[in-house]
C-alpha cells in the first residue's frame, strides 16, 4: 500500500520573525505540542509551533499505536502524527520545522532562537519530548546509522532474513521487536532483568512469536564489527560471564532522556533532567509552561502528552487574559 | 484509481497556489522489469495536474537514452525537477510516504530558485569549483529522511556544481549494498564521504568540505 504524507504547510513565520510577537510559541511538534496548538488556535491565540526535525513527534517513527482512544483497530504512528498535524493546521497553527538552538526566558516577551532566526512570544509551551537513550558502550557511535538504530520503521527493511538484536524490555523494545520479525530471520531480545517490563499483551505476542528469542539478565558491553556490525559482547549480570552474540544489527530501546539541554539554567529541572511543572503545567518562570514527555518521568504515553498539552494551552489562555 | 486522495489533492493544490514560476517534471520509466515505475509515473502525472505551472514529460529509459544521458539519469524510476534551469534535483524510486513532502518542497524551490539555506551556506556553495554529487538514501517510512533530502536538494538549487539525488533504498538494493546502507537517512557525497542521520546544514557543509579534500 502506498501512502503520501504532507509536511506542514510552509508559513511566513521566517519573514515575520523580527516584527511579530506571537501570543504563544510552542517548542516541539509531537502529541503534546500539537494538542496545545489545537487548543490555542481555537482560543484564537496567534500561535507558532517550532517542530524540530521530527514533526509529529515519536509517533512518527512508531509502527502501530493500539492504546490511543478513538482508534479501535489501532492506527499507525505515522498516520496519527499526520492527523494531529492536520488538525492543528486546520485551526490555523503555523508549523515550522526548525530546531530551537537557544531560548531567553529572562524577560518578556520571551526569545526563542533557531539557526539564524529569533522569534518572540508572550508565552511559551515547552514540549520537546524525549530522545532515545544510548547505551554508552564502545562501538555504538561508530556504528550509529550503520547497523545501530533506534528507528525500526526507518531501518527494518535492511534486515531482511538477517539476525537483529533488540536491547531493552519495555513497551518500545517489545513492540518494535515484534515489528522487526516481519523482516528479520531472528530477533534476539537482550534484557538486563529476568522478566519484561512491557505491557502484558505485548509479552503474550512476543513469547508466542517463533522468531523472537530472549537473553535474560544480560547487558551489552560492546558493539563489535569491522565495516559492519557482526555481533555484541554481552555480560550476564548474575554470573558475570561474558560472551559474544552474533548479529547484523542492533536496535536500542533502553528508555528515553528528556530533551532539555537548551533550557538548563533557566527552567528548573529535576535530577534526571525533566522539567519540573505543577499540575497546571506551570514551570518556575511565569508564562512558560511545559507539557508531554519533557516533564513526565512516569507515564510517557501519547494520550497523556496530549492531555497535558491541552492543559498547558488552557493555562496560557488564562495567563494572557490576566496580563491584560 | 488515483494515488492521491481528494483531500491530499486539495492540500497540494493550495500549496502550489503561490508557485513562483513554471516547473517541468521529466519522468523516466520503462514498461517492464521496474518495480514502482508505473506508480511513480502515475504519481508524477497526478502531481503535475494540480497546478497549471507544472508540466510533465514522460520518457522511456531505453528508447529515449539520449535524453536520459543529457539529464544524467542512470536508473529508473526517475524524476528530474527542472525550474528556470536544470538545477540537478533528482528522485530515484517513488517519493511516497514521508518523501512525498520532499517532492513538493523540490517543486516549490525549483519554481522560485530560492531556498531556506543560510547566507553563509549559499556563499560557500556558490563558490565551489569542483562538482559535488549528493546521494541521499531513504525509506518511505523514515520520518527523519526528508530533512536530509530537502537539504541536499536546496544545495543543488543554489549551486551549479551540486547535484542531489533522493534514492529509495528498497528499490535499488544493489546501490544500498554497494554503499553499505544499513540505516537511513544516509548521505553519500562524491562516493568518498558519508553522513548518517538527519544532520543540520553546517554539518552537511563540513562533510562536503571533507569530501572535496579527499577527492
Ligand atoms: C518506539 C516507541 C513506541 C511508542 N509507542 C507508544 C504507544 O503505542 N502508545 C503510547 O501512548 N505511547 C507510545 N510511545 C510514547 C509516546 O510516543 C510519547 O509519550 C509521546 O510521543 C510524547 O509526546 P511529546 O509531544 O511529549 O514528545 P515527542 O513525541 O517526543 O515530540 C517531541 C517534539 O519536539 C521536537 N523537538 C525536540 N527538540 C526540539 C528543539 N530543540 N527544537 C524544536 N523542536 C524540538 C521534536 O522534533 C518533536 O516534534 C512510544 C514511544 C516510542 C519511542
Amino acid at each position: 500500500m502506498l501512502d503520501f504524507k504532507l509536511a506542514p504547510q510552509e508559513s511566513d513565520a521566517h519573514e515575520k520573525a523580527g516584527e511579530r510577537i506571537y501570543d504563544l510559541i510552542v517548542i516541539g511538534g509531537g502529541p503534546a505540542g500539537l494538542t496545545a496548538a489545537i487548543y490555542a488556535c481555537r482560543a484564537r491565540l496567534d500561535t507558532l509551533v517550532l517542530a524540530g526535525a521530527l514533526p509529529g513527534g515519536q509517533p512518527a517513527n512508531t509502527d502501530m499505536v493500539e492504546n490511543y482512544p478513538g482508534f479501535p483497530q489501532g492506527v499507525t504512528g505515522a498516520d496519527l502524527a499526520q492527523l494531529f498535524q492536520d488538525q492543528a493546521e486546520r485551526f490555523g497553527a503555523r508549523i515550522e520545522l526548525d530546531n530551537v538552538m537557544s531560548v531567553d526566558f529572562s524577560s518578556r516577551p520571551f526569545s526563542v532562537s533557531t539557526y539564524g532566526v529569533t522569534y518572540k512570544g508572550r508565552t511559551v509551551i515547552v514540549a520537546t519530548g524525549a530522545n532515545p537513550r544510548r547505551l554508552g558502550v564502545p562501538g555504538e557511535d561508530k556504528f550509529y546509522g550503520r547497523g545501530v538504530s533506534a528507528c525500526a520503521t526507518c531501518d527494518g527493511f535492511f534486515y531482511q532474513d538477517r539476525t537483529v538484536v533488540v536491547v531493552g524490555g519495555g513497551d518500545s523494545a517489545i513492540a518494535e521487536g515484534l515489528f522487526l520479525t516481519k523482516f528479520a530471520r531472528e530477533v534476539i531480545v537482550i534484557h538486563r532483568r529476568d522478566e519484561l517490563r512491557a505491557t502484558k499483551i505485548f509479552q503474550e505476542q512476543a513469547f508466542a512469536n517463533p522468531k523472537m528469542r530472549f537473553v535474560w539478565d544480560t547487558v551489552v558491553e560492546e558493539i563489535l564489527g569491522d565495516e559492519t556490525v557482526t555481533g555484541v559482547r554481552v555480560r550476564n549480570v548474575k554470573t558475570g560471564a561474558e560472551s559474544v552474540i552474533e548479529t547484523d544489527g542492533v536496535f536500542i530501546y533502553v528508555g528515553m532522556e528528556p530533551a532539555t539541554e537548551i533550557f538548563a539554567g533557566q527552567l528548573e529541572l529535576n535530577e534526571q533532567g525533566y522539567v519540573i511543572a505543577d499540575r497546571r503545567q506551570r514551570t518556575n518562570i511565569p508564562g512558560v509552561f511545559a507539557a508531554g514527555d519533557v516533564q513526565d518521568p512516569y507515564y510517557r504515553q501519547i494520550v497523556i502528552a496530549a492531555g497535558t498539552g491541552a492543559v498547558a494551552a488552557m493555562e496560557v489562555e488564562k495567563f494572557l487574559a490576566e496580563q491584560e | 484509481m488515483a494515488l492521491l486522495n481528494p483531500d491530499i489533492q486539495n492540500q497540494v493544490r493550495e500549496l502550489f497556489a503561490d508557485l513562483a514560476g513554471p516547473v517541468q517534471i521529466k519522468m523516466f520509466t520503462q514498461d517492464f522489469e521496474c518495480s514502482y515505475c508505473k506508480e511513480t509515473r502515475q504519481l508524477a502525472e497526478e502531481v503535475a495536474a494540480l497546478s497549471d505551472l507544472i508540466s510533465i514529460e514522460v520518457f522511456d529509459f531505453v528508447a529515449d537514452k539520449d535524453k536520459a544521458d543529457e539529464l544524467g539519469i542512470d536508473k529508473i524510476p526517475a524524476i528530474a525537477i527542472i525550474g528556470k534551469e536544470d538545477y540537478g534535483v533528482r528522485f530515484y524510486g517513488i517519493p511516497s510516504g514521508y518523501e512525498f513532502a520532499s517532492l513538493l518542497h523540490a517543486i516549490k524551490w525549483a519554481a522560485s530558485g530560492r531556498t531556506e539555506l543560510s547566507a553563509a551556506g549559499i556563499k560557500f556553495l556558490q563558490e565551489l569549483d569542483k562538482p559535488v554529487h549528493m546521494q541521499v538514501f531513504v525509506t518511505p517510512t523514515c520520518p527523519y529522511c526528508p530533512t536530509s533530502v530537502t537539504l541536499a536538494h536546496q544545495m543543488a538549487i543554489v549551486s551549479p556544481m551540486v547535484r542531489a539525488d533522493m534514492i529509495e533504498a528498497q528499490e535499488f538494493p544493489h546501490l544500498s549494498m554497494r554503499y553499505q546502507v544499513m540505516g537511513v537517512p544516509r548521505t553519500v557525497i562524491n562516493d568518498v564521504a558519508h553522513l548518517e542521520g538527519a544532520a543540520p546544514e553546517p554539518m552537511v557543509l563540513d562533510k562536503i568540505r571533507e569530501a572535496l579534500a579527499k577527492s
